[in-house]
């Protein structure tokens, strides 16, 4: 028996099947996306990329199961997760790495660690405290923190710690919702390499959103670059950049033109996104 | 070369004075100094304030006080305040609960606790009697009163600005909704629910003077105004400084519990 939360899988796969979204407050109408069709692989490493007020965010909600979605449906392997006449769903087996963090400022690391195998009433609470163990030792996450409150870590270990909270429940899926951007630009890189060792270890499959370029490149397998109003996806690039990939990857001619890509795609949604802003306020 | 360190002094005169003067500790002393010397110049060379009791005849009284009289006043006020605030959080910290989490609960109470806050809770004081005929009760309802308002509005404060990304966190381990509430609203707003009391211990001491001058029915506020019938004013004044002094406990208090429900803030 080996319930050993970094063992690498094929499970993982995220169906999206023509997912539409209609926001609706006092009949405004607001389509946030419009029928998004997307698939990850098993194992994939997916970064999706707009310019902000998209919906990318809406998008990884509605996988999480925070939002619910108005059109279509979205799968996790065979198991349908979100479609219009389902109840918003969260669970363990996709969890969610929050923008401005998400850790419980009243716990304690270790306690914060513990907490979804303890709430599902999964393992016992030593049983626990050595898999959190065992998982910082791999993944580089100094024991001496344990017993720390969340508000006195930098902002990037509290990163560290709350990917670490996500890998202990054996999700299927990490989900990962600008989890860089409040950052500063030199934890932002260490963190971009950290996650990469975190994703050569544990073999997971991540989504994750940005609109940052150069992260989108460096990190993903491919990149999904999404429009602005109706939130729709317009192209898909694919990252051939060897892994294991590190910082030396930033100054290839290859990762260049790679950004160089995604660049002109963006940039063509940005002005759209921008002259329409301009038109709606006129 | 010139040696520097002569301009500023002897180095070991610096160091000294890094190492066993606390700068800012006689900057604060010098703070309640100068309040003090003012106090004096302005009653001693004002002919106008001549009658307002000098700082040395407030201190005098202290040896003059009749302190069985003052400590059962004392305890009269206490009583009056503790039991108001207490009831404050029992009603009030429930309310401001279910007014920030459930918004059904808030359409249906919050507008008309809008329409009663701005009246300053002392204007209730003609109204109480009405309600109840025995002092102690008009009080502690004053109390109650003053209390209630701080309490409700910063818990429902904390409990509606918590950041969603912490239950939606939770949603996902597999908190359950009933759960919720408890497991991850509360421990989250609960430095908020503690402005609230400190604020709400103040009002209640406000409140608990204002009733008792009202009033023959002792405690502290009756106290000062009894001295002030028989114009006995540096007992006043001392009155005045024994209440802040409570205040000041009860507050000082209410931070010690505060603090423990709060612990992790303080390794920020």
């Amino acid at each position: 028996m080996d319930n050993n939360s970094l063992e690498q899988n094929n499970e993982g796969r995220i169906t999206i099947d023509h997912v539409s979204k209609v926001y609706d407050p006092e009949g405004a109408n607001v389509r946030a996306l419009n029928n998004c069709c997307a698939e990850v692989e098993p194992g994939e490493f997916l970064v999706l990329i707009g310019p902000s007020g998209c919906g990318k965010t809406t998008l990884l909600n509605a996988i999480a199961g925070f939002e619910n979605i108005t059109e279509g449906s979205i799968y996790l392997d065979e198991k349908i997760i979100a479609s219009p006449d389902m109840n918003q769903s969260p669970g363990a087996d996709r969890i969610v790495v929050f923008q401005n963090g998400a850790l419980f400022p009243w716990k304690t690391v270790l306690e914060n660690l513990i907490y979804g195998p303890m709430v599902q009433g999964k393992m016992f609470r030593d049983e626990a405290v050595a898999e959190v163990r065992r998982i910082m030792d791999k993944l580089g996450l100094s024991r001496s923190t344990e017993d720390l409150y969340p508000d006195s870590l930098s902002s990037g270990m509290k990163r560290q710690v709350e990917i670490i909270r996500a890998l202990i429940n054996n999700p299927k899926v990490l989900l990962l919702d600008e989890p860089f951007r409040a950052l500063d630009s030199m934890t932002k890189s260490l963190m971009h390499e950290y996650l990469l060792e975190v994703y050569e270890i544990t073999g997971k499959t991540i989504f994750f959103v940005t609109h940052d370029l150069e992260e989108a490149v460096f990190l993903a397998d491919r990149v999904i670059i999404m429009t602005t109003r109706p939130g729709l996806i317009k192209a898909i690039i694919d990252v051939d950049i060897p892994r294991p990939r590190d910082f030396h990857v930033l100054a290839t001619v290859q990762f260049m033109e790679f950004k160089d890509r995604a660049v002109k795609a963006v940039r063509e949604e940005a002005l759209k996104a921008f002259e329409a802003g301009d038109r709606e306020l006129a | 070369m010139p040696n520097n360190t002569a301009i500023y002094g002897s180095q070991f005169w610096m160091q000294f004075q890094r190492k066993f003067v606390n700068w800012s500790l006689v900057r604060k002393i010098l703070s309640m100094a100068i309040f003090i010397l003012f106090w004096t110049i302005l009653v001693q060379f004002i002919d106008y304030f001549h009658q307002i009791p000098t700082p040395k005849a407030v201190f005098l009284a202290i040896f003059e006080l009749p302190v069985p009289v003052v400590l059962k006043n004392i305890g009269i006020s206490f009583f009056r305040v503790l039991g108001g605030f207490f009831v404050g959080v029992l009603i009030g910290f429930p309310v401001g609960v279910a007014i920030g989490y459930s918004r059904i609960l808030n359409h249906l109470i919050f507008p008309s606790f809008e329409m009663v806050r701005p009246i300053p809770p002392i204007a209730w004081i003609p109204l109480t009697v009405l309600f109840f005929i025995n002092f102690e009760s008009q009080a502690i309802f004053l109390t109650f009163y003053g209390a209630f308002f701080p309490i409700v509005y910063n818990t429902m404060g904390g409990i509606s600005e918590v950041d969603i990304c912490l239950p939606r966190a939770a949603m996902s381990f597999g908190v359950g909704k009933k759960l919720m509430l408890w497991k991850v609203i509360l421990p989250a707003a609960m430095p908020q629910v503690f402005t609230g009391m400190k604020l709400a211990m103040g009002f209640a001491w406000i409140l608990v003077v204002a009733a008792e001058m009202m009033s023959n029915k002792g405690g502290m506020g009756y106290y000062v105004w009894y001295n002030h019938a028989v114009m006995d004013y540096p007992h006043v004044v001392l009155a005045m400084g024994i209440i802040g002094l409570c205040g000041a406990i009860c507050s000082v208090g209410v931070g010690v519990v505060g603090n423990y429900f709060t612990r992790w803030q303080r390794f920020v």
